[in-house]
Parts: structure tokens; C-alpha cells; sequence
């Protein structure tokens, strides 16, 4: 029996069995590669599952938005268990409420082309979960491409990297896609969104380009899982995981660890260690 | 527009109530002279200073900021400063890899007693901040 049938199968029982109230996982890839989300709520909606691994978006996502429902199982790939660790850090979901079908993950591909998330992901298979469907995904080499993107960014000038970001965040068009699809981004009124007082102005503007992108990857300090979901929904092509990228390094350096491979620890900005480095403070 | 020869810089300085402030203090009361070109702004502990403030004052036009609290273990709040510290971390390294000027923003701690190093401390990060000149990248300008 095959991944996507034993995944069928389950979630069959699942429904049938009145175990939980809806299955999140992903319907028959699209000519792109690229998986639609499926909501199965009947055991015949249920027959559209696959067990692909191939879904654009963040399938913890969507458990934020039916968490008032009751259980609810979940196809969960390494990020997905990731950010779902994150969310019950934070106390935004119930573990009780969660059923995690877990399946090892070979990776985003839209029109041949492996997401940049995933060509340097070092959590392919999920950390938690209730059952694992089929067996773990094998940890990919990361692409040396990214590491060595990366490592020349750091190597320009400051003048250099601002001219090029400011040529990158000069195509944002602020329509907060990016902050959608994140799991993390489940604040009920954003920064950007606030009005009394306005914080953050709301045109195309440079500079408020800029404050949005670097709060926006802030907020994100310690807490995101890399999944790539915000780089993937930009309708510009902004290079979001660069920035991604570059907290987490921080934050792994200086702090220790990844953000939602842990569930017993709490996210890192939010603790603190007496003996941090502080190099930069005079 | 001043020239850059006569620009004189204009810091925004976020001091923290029970240390960084009472520092400043001192200075005055000690009738230390330092540039002018700091406008204080009080807080109550350097763990209120959101990231979003110093881009913020940025954004208005401010050349530079400068952050100030209690030294580690000094706090009022007794952990307000080693939070911040790893939130700081963070920015920090991101204006660094953005391009914004190392020197444009500084951290510090000053303690309530340290009125001589709150003098220094200010007369360096505006000398700093004038080799740099005018904050002109995170400004906002209006078209």
C-alpha cells in the first residue's frame, strides 16, 4: 500500500470514527507540482488526500483558524510539526486538540525547481506527531548555492547591501502576503494594521518598506521555523527567506538551537541567559 | 541644509528611569559638558524599548540613537535588561546586514552613578555619528 493510500486510510478512519472533526492535509498536485490545501470534513472528502508534500502553504496555518472546532488532525511535514511546536509554545493550540499524521517531507517543487526553503532544510521529517505515514524522509545535502549567496551578501559593503535591498524592498508592494500565510503572524491587530496611532505608514514607501520587512523578520526572531511559505506567497519575488535565514543564524548563534524543535524549551526571546553575549553593548 | 562641516547631529536617546537617566542626571549635576545634540527620551527600563522605537526615530529623522539601561543584573525590574539584551542582539544584526551604518545605533549600559562615563559615552556616539553625517537612509522622506 502507498503512502497516499495509507494517508486515505487513516484519515478515513479518522472521520468515520468521529475521532476528529476535520483532516488538513494536501489534494493531487496541479501541473506547477505545486499541492492545493485540502479541508476533508466527510470520509468522502477524505478520498482526495495525498499523501504529496508538495503544499505551498503552512498547513499550522489553518489550525489556528479552526482551533474553535474541536480535534482536528493534521498532515504535518517537518515545518508544519515545527511551527505547530512553536504555536503550542505559545499557547495558541491545545496538544489535545491535535492529531499529527506526520510524513517525512522530500521537499517543495514548483516546475521542477526545489523551493530555496527547502533546498537548505535541515528538518525534513517531523518532530512530533501522533503517527508517522510511511517512512522518514532522508536529510537532504544543503543547496551549496544559498550558503554561498549568503556568505557574499556579508561580505559587501554596508552601502552595497543597502543599495541592493533598497532596489529588492523598492518592488513591495505591501500587500502583507507574506504575513498571511505565517503561522507565526496570528496577531489580532498587526503593527502595520494599527491605526491609533499609526505606526507604520500604510503607502509604497521606502522606508516604510524597510520597517515592515525588518519588524516583520523580528517578530520572527526565535519563533521561525523556515518553511519559506511568506518567500513562496510574494507576489514580487522578494528574497524573504534571506531574511529568514539571517535571523535564525542569529539567533542559533548567540542563543542556541531552532525555533520549534523542542517543544519542553520556550522560544528564544523570550528567556534569557545571564551570561548572554553582549559584545555589541558599550 | 547645514553643511557637513557645521552638521551638528541630532540623537535620540532612550535612557531607562532608574539607571541611564539618573547617569544623565549626574552629569548635569556634576556640571560635565557634553555636545547638545541628545534629545533624552525617559523610559521606564530598557525592556520597554521596542525595535520599533530606534527605527522609528530613525524614520523621523533622527541621526542617530543611542539606548541606555541598567547594567546586567542591575535591573530595577530585575530582568528587563537581559531580555532586552537578546532583542537588541537581534536588531542589531539585522541593521547590520540591511546596510544601516554600524554607529547609527548604539547600546550601552550606564548606571545611575556613572555620570562621568554618561558624558563620554555621548561625546563619542556624537563624534561617531557625525563622521557618519546625516541619517539619510532609514528617513522617510515624503515625495
Amino acid at each position: 500500500m502507498d503512502r497516499s493510500e495509507k494517508l486515505r486510510q487513516r484519515a478515513r478512519e479518522l472521520l468515520e470514527k468521529g475521532e476528529v472533526v476535520m483532516v488538513i492535509g494536501s489534494g493531487p498536485p496541479s501541473d506547477s507540482g505545486i499541492s492545493p490545501v485540502l479541508f476533508a470534513t466527510t470520509p468522502e472528502q477524505a478520498e482526495n488526500l495525498t499523501a504529496s508534500t508538495s503544499c505551498a502553504q503552512n498547513l499550522a496555518n489553518y489550525l489556528l483558524k479552526v482551533r474553535d472546532r474541536g480535534k482536528v488532525a493534521v498532515v504535518a511535514r517537518g515545518c508544519d510539526a515545527r511551527s505547530i511546536t512553536v504555536l503550542l509554545q505559545e499557547n495558541q493550540l491545545k496538544r489535545e486538540n491535535l492529531y499529527i499524521l506526520g510524513i517525512g517531507c522530500e521537499g517543495i517543487v514548483e516546475n521542477g525547481r526545489k523551493s530555496v526553503a527547502c533546498a537548505v532544510c535541515r528538518h525534513p521529517n517531523p518532530l512530533i506527531y501522533d503517527e508517522m505515514i510511511g517512512e522518514p524522509a532522508a536529510v537532504a545535502e544543503p543547496d551549496p548555492e544559498v550558503s554561498r549567496a549568503d556568505a557574499e551578501w556579508e561580505q559587501l559593503s554596508p552601502d552595497e547591501r543597502w543599495e541592493r535591498l533598497s532596489a529588492e524592498l523598492d518592488r513591495c508592494i505591501r500587500c502583507y502576503a507574506c504575513r498571511q500565510v505565517c503561522p507565526n503572524c496570528y496577531c489580532p491587530v498587526c503593527f502595520v494594521d494599527a491605526s491609533m496611532p499609526q505606526l507604520v505608514g500604510r503607502t509604497h514607501n521606502l522606508s516604510d518598506n524597510m520597517v515592515y520587512h525588518i519588524i516583520r523578520a523580528l517578530h520572527m526572531a526565535g519563533r521561525c521555523v523556515e518553511c519559506g511559505a511568506c518567500h513562496r506567497a510574494c507576489p514580487v519575488g522578494i528574497d524573504l527567506m534571506r531574511f529568514n535565514r539571517r535571523v535564525a543564524k542569529t539567533v542559533r548563534e548567540r542563543f542556541g538551537g531552532d525555533a520549534g524543535t523542542d517543544l519542553s524549551q520556550p522560544p528564544a526571546l523570550t528567556v534569557f541567559k545571564p551570561d548572554d553575549p553582549q559584545e555589541f553593548i558599550r | 541644509m547645514p553643511d557637513a562641516e557645521n552638521f551638528e547631529p541630532r540623537i535620540v536617546a532612550f535612557l531607562c528611569n532608574w539607571c541611564s537617566y539618573a547617569g544623565a542626571d549626574l552629569a548635569g549635576i556634576s556640571r560635565l559638558h557634553y555636545p547638545p545634540s541628545i534629545r533624552v527620551i525617559r523610559v521606564p527600563c530598557s525592556g520597554r524599548v521596542d525595535p520599533f522605537f530606534i527605527l522609528q526615530a530613525l524614520q523621523q529623522g533622527a541621526d542617530g540613537v543611542l539606548v541606555s539601561g541598567c547594567h546586567p543584573g542591575d535591573c530595577h525590574y530585575l530582568t528587563g535588561n537581559f531580555v532586552a539584551r537578546r532583542r537588541f542582539a537581534v536588531l542589531n544584526d539585522l541593521l547590520e546586514f540591511c546596510g544601516i551604518e554600524p554607529g547609527r545605533v548604539t547600546f550601552a549600559w550606564v548606571s545611575a552613578s556613572e555620570g562621568e562615563r554618561f558624558a563620554k559615552l555621548v561625546t563619542e556616539v556624537t563624534e561617531k555619528v557625525k563622521k557618519l553625517g546625516p541619517n539619510r537612509r532609514l528617513k522617510k522622506e515624503l515625495p
